[in-house]
């Protein structure tokens, strides 16, 4: 067969669906190196890639990266995509603070740790970059006792990092309050802290950071209180 | 189930990233340096377009999601002799993410596969060197599609059942009732429209 009769059958070829003589022709050409057939070869492939591309859109489950990437040995637990996303958060905090105090630093790392260890979960840490991110989003650290910062946005929510907590023994949780300016505590989330003592919470939706007056944490029994039971463990005065 | 005709939308924000061989060189090295991340870059940019057109040759999640795995391991494991300078990453990926799915519905269908070797030889990634820059395009991406969709039924037909089903002109003639003839006749004008009209475009 002549370069020119064979030309209208390389897209099968490249498919795999050629048969018999034609194939034998075509594998005889490209065997030999024909540079016409070769030139046909690659201009059949173009065309075959850009058909096989229009297919409608569709989206594999969010658990298939990981997957995939298991199999060449990293995120064996998400575990790596963590430590990344963390260091970004902390990068995200320490240009926020701007500040470079020795005491912050090593809140800093304390907080990065946190973030390493209690939460494996990585929509929590996309919701917590997120909110770092927010050019309007407030921090205020506190020292006494636990270590940490709050943060608050008014359209994202509150989200405390906390290191030196207290271990709590079995059937106690840590809850969270939003306590407003010359009003009631609000419950604000229930959250556990790492063996280390670290914590991490997140309050998600819109507040009301003009009459916000504090952020505090109590220790309460286990199904969390309505109103807060014992003193509080971190007190947060915040005036925005 | 003859006429699964394409859609009519064109996906040309997958093929965009698709078509972006520019930025693969680099990738490619990395891949060969063994860069896990570069793993993660990878599915980033052709992972969804992988699934859709495995999804859409098997018509099943979790299967498709096993085929793209699969494809990516392919490819992670043949990185090596793939050319990073002058190789297309985007068409070879699509390539083996094809013979993955055609290769699963041949043996779920207990078609004699026409090879698996023959599959193999034809991802071969050396294939996939050379690729003028100007091959694939979303330019021509569109008049294809515009091409596609002024073939007859028949045309269009055979078209589908060779690149979505995996058939040869022999078994589409079993699953057609036509004489071998007529379906070779019916896919050597399909493909010829297609392709004088991207020559016509290159031309004009
Ligand atoms: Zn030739």
């Amino acid at each position: 067969m002549t370069c020119e009769e064979l030309r209208d059958m390389y897209e099968l070829y490249a498919l795999g669906l050629l048969e018999g003589e034609e194939k034998d022709e075509a594998d005889a050409h490209l065997g030999r190196e024909c540079p016409t057939c070769r030139k046909s070869l690659h201009a059949a492939l173009a065309i075959n890639t850009m058909l096989i591309a229009n297919s409608p859109a569709a989206a594999p489950s969010s658990k298939l990266r990981r997957r995939i990437l298991a199999t060449v040995g990293i995120e064996r637990s998400s575990w790596s995509w963590a430590a990344a996303l963390a260091a970004v958060c902390m990068l995200a905090v320490a240009l926020w603070l701007g500040r470079q105090e020795r005491e912050r630093g090593k809140e800093l790392a304390a907080a990065r740790d946190t973030l390493m260890h209690v939460q494996g979960d990585r929509d929590k840490m996309l919701e917590a970059f997120r909110f770092l991110n927010q050019p309007e989003t407030k921090q205020v650290g506190f020292q006494k006792g636990p270590r940490g910062n709050v943060f608050v946005n008014s359209r994202a929510g509150v989200m405390m990092i906390a290191a030196n907590l207290p271990k709590l023994s079995g059937g106690w949780i840590f809850e969270m309050w939003l306590i407003p300016k010359g009003g009631a505590p609000r419950p604000a989330g229930l959250f556990t802290a790492a063996d280390s003592g670290d914590a991490f919470h997140i309050l998600s939706g819109p507040v009301d950071i003009a009459s916000l007056g504090a952020v505090a944490v109590t220790i309460e029994p286990e199904a969390g209180s309505r109103a807060p039971t014992s003193t509080p463990i971190i007190a947060v005065p915040v005036a925005f | 189930m003859f006429l699964k005709l394409l859609p009519a939308a064109l996906l040309f924000q997958v093929l965009q990233i698709l078509l972006r061989f520019k930025d693969d060189p680099d990738l490619a090295r990395k891949l060969q340096a063994r860069d896990p991340h570069a793993m993660a870059d990878l599915y980033d940019r052709y992972g969804r377009i992988a699934y859709s057109l495995i999804f859409r040759v098997v018509r099943n999640g979790a299967v498709a999601e096993d085929l793209v795995q699969e494809t990516f391991l392919r490819v992670w494991n043949r990185v090596q002799s793939f050319d990073p300078s002058r190789g297309a990453l985007g068409p070879w990926i699509l390539t083996v993410a094809r013979n993955q799915a055609i290769d699963y519905l041949r043996s779920v269908d207990g078609r004699m596969s026409s090879g698996a070797l023959e599959l193999d030889r034809l991802e071969s990634p050396t294939l996939f060197s050379d690729f003028e820059d100007s091959a694939v395009s979303i330019d021509r991406a569109r008049r294809l599609k515009t091409a596609f969709e002024k073939l007859n039924p028949q045309q269009r037909t055979v078209i589908e059942l060779a690149y979505f089903e995996g058939l040869t002109q022999t078994e589409m003639a079993d699953r057609m009732k036509q004489p071998l003839g007529t379906v070779k006749t019916w896919v050597r004008t399909a493909l010829k429209v297609l392709r004088d009209d991207l020559a016509e475009a290159a031309s004009a």
